[in-house]
């Protein structure tokens, strides 16, 4: 099979959010950065992938198991990275190894402690004294040191430094290396992990916004510049968050409309963040 | 299996109140043996112990609360086994107050104090009502608690005061007996004791039961929930 | 073999790849018969998507200068010296009508421009 993670119109359905209708495949070996800003529904589903969270509608499957129907085996597939420490915070290192190894039959236990090293984790504090880069590159070594499937990263390297970003770039390509393993990363600035991207989901308030390769996303836009006012109107409804200012505007263009432009505007190709930013600004105004 | 390893997780969790439960115990003694003393005064201290007990096995809930349990509960194993692991604590951390109680029942008999067997019966009673208020708050915590924050303040008063109510219905059941008594002649409660230790061992068994009914509920109720 | 990928650039990432690649099998720089980096390889080294080297790949497979086999890699083919020409004519004729549409936009004559274009060659 190629795929390596199937989400099926997956719902949640909250009092004062929804979450509704995300569906994606992820193939093995590859990266997929599933964007969107603060409160755009992002953890959510992350929650629902790794089963923390009950989906009100909908299916996801990692490796062909479902968390339902094999719960332990799904689990053991999943490795999990959120923005600051998931464990009791009471812990020392050693007693997270003793976790580990007691329910992860694929731990190793020098790869842990090489790790551990190599990162320079204190073994004597309390997890709760970490920095925060700390308790995020524990919870890399103790989902690295073991054998799984898919890593799930939320908002994983918002507390790190550029040096240590760079670090987990690399390390999340090695782990895809072998073309069997997976993944999905959420994040509210792509920057760095832009690059390393194969596939872009981005949603907002709980909806699908644009979902493609990264590749072809980048090559499907325009970023557009000009003087607001040359802007005709059969080119105005075309225009994705058309932002205005004093001296001229900024928006995002489907490349197929690109014969609208003639010869009056600045174009080039987009970043993601610009494309994610117009559209956020263009469903604002709806 | 891994019942058992989450309960060695609870045990890590609160690996620090288990320093105390020595000096509660000399303090229970101490509170046993001011009020009375002899086979009585046993009962007290164990009704302090269980007291205790009652109060420091919930102590797990408190540690997992919030965004810290994200990795217990990513870790690969059902809600039952989970479940399960949780009240294997709670049993074994009240089971071992119990063997601290016993073992002073031995130290009074070997040096000489007369134990009457209708008291060792009421002393299994105490242990049934232990396991029981464990089981309960379990229930209680998991149905209305687990993983809240900010719950600190009821449920300080789950986790004490069905503890306190039996701690002070038992001093006042010494009290009662020892009235009843007068002074210089020994209880006759003798002629009851097999009876007397039927029903101790009955109930010990009926809230072991409860327990493992209880825990079965606990299972239904969180297998539905988010963050299970 | 040499691959800087460049952010202000105004073509793709997969572009810069094929086209740096494409220069260096051209000018001998990676000889014919070498085995180029897997595909995933060169996107760990390069930091860029998988997608992306695979696109590269497959684009300079498809213009003939390199053939991918089942496990054994990319190898770069032998250049045949016409379809070299053919390539580099294709850039000088792009520099120049770059040059010539230019010229037109300032309202350039031909012979001011032929001029430029002999003046330059003498230098």
């Amino acid at each position: 099979m190629m795929e390596l993670l199937e989400v099926k119109n997956l719902s949640k359905h909250y009092k004062s959010f929804d979450l509704r209708d995300i569906s994606f495949t992820l193939p093995k070996g590859y990266i997929m950065g599933y964007v969107g800003a603060n409160g755009s529904g992002k953890t959510t589903t992350l929650n629902l992938i790794t089963g923390i969270l009950k989906s009100t509608e909908g299916e996801v499957y990692i490796d062909g198991l479902s968390c339902e129907k094999d719960m332990r085996a799904y689990k053991e597939k999943i490795g999990y990275v959120g923005d600051e420490s998931y464990f009791p915070e009471h812990l020392k290192i050693k007693h997270i190894r003793g976790m580990l190894k007691d329910f992860y039959g694929t731990f190793s236990v020098e790869k842990f402690d090489s790790y551990i090293r190599n990162w320079n984790l204190p073994e004597n504090k309390l997890i709760k004294d970490f920095s925060r880069g700390m308790k995020v590159m524990l919870m890399f070594a103790s989902v690295l040191a073991r054998d799984t499937k898919l890593l799930v990263l939320d908002e994983a390297t918002n507390g790190l430094d550029p040096v240590m970003r760079t670090e987990v770039m690399k390390l999340l390509q090695e782990y895809v290396m072998d073309g069997e393993r997976s993944v999905i990363f959420s994040t509210h600035i792509l920057s760095d992990l832009e690059q390393i991207a194969d596939y872009i989901y981005f949603i907002h308030g709980g909806r699908t916004v644009l979902y493609d390769a990264k590749d072809e996303l980048i090559e499907n836009f325009l970023l557009v510049k000009g003087e607001s006012e040359k802007i005709p109107p059969a080119l105005e409804k075309e225009l994705i968050g058309l932002e205005k200012n004093a001296y001229g505007f900024e928006a995002i263009l489907p490349s197929d409309k690109a014969e609208l432009l003639g010869s009056a505007f600045l174009f080039e190709k987009p970043t993601i963040d610009q494309i994610v930013i117009h559209y956020i600004k263009n469903k604002g105004e709806q | 299996m891994r019942a058992i390893s989450f309960m060695k997780i609870d045990y890590v969790l609160t690996r620090k109140q288990m320093y105390f439960m020595p000096v509660f115990f000399v303090l229970a003694w101490v509170v046993g043996t001011g009020v009375t003393e002899g086979a009585m005064s046993l009962l007290v201290t164990c009704s302090y112990m269980f007291f205790v007990a009652s109060i420091f096995s919930t102590a797990p809930f408190g540690y997992c609360v919030g965004k810290n349990r994200g990795f217990l509960l990513l870790l690969p194993a059902t809600v039952k086994e989970r479940v399960a692991g949780r009240f294997l604590y709670g049993l074994s951390f009240v089971a071992l107050l119990g063997v601290l109680c016993a073992a002073l029942w031995g130290v009074y008999a070997l040096t000489g104090y007369e134990l009457p067997l209708w008291t060792v019966a009421i002393g299994l009673c105490e242990l049934a009502a232990g396991i029981l208020l464990m089981a309960l708050e379990f229930l209680f915590f998991y149905l209305f608690g687990e993983g809240k924050e900010n719950w600190q303040y009821l449920s300080n008063i789950v986790r004490v005061a069905p503890g306190m109510a039996m701690f002070f219905a038992v001093n006042a059941f010494v009290g009662e007996i020892q009235d009843m008594t007068p002074a210089g002649t020994s209880v006759d409660l003798e002629a009851f004791a097999g009876k007397f230790m039927q029903a101790g061992v009955a109930a010990v068994a009926a809230s072991l039961l409860l327990t493992a009914a209880a825990a079965a509920v606990c299972v239904k109720v969180i297998e539905k929930r988010d963050y299970a | 073999m040499k691959i800087i990928i460049s952010n202000q650039s105004e073509l793709p990432i997969y572009a810069q790849i094929r086209e740096q690649l494409k220069e260096q099998i051209l000018n001998g720089q990676i000889p014919e018969g070498e085995t180029l980096p897997s595909i995933r390889q060169l996107a760990k080294e390069v930091g860029v998507s998988v997608i992306t080297t695979t696109r590269a790949y497959s684009e300079l497979e498809a213009e003939g200068f390199i053939a991918t086999m089942q496990g054994k890699g990319s190898v770069v083919l032998p250049t045949d010296n016409n379809l070299l020409r053919e390539q580099y004519l294709l850039r000088i004729e792009e520099g120049l009508s770059t040059a010539i549409e230019t010229a037109k936009t300032m309202g350039m004559s031909n012979k001011e421009l032929t001029d430029i274009f002999h003046n330059l060659l003498e230098t």
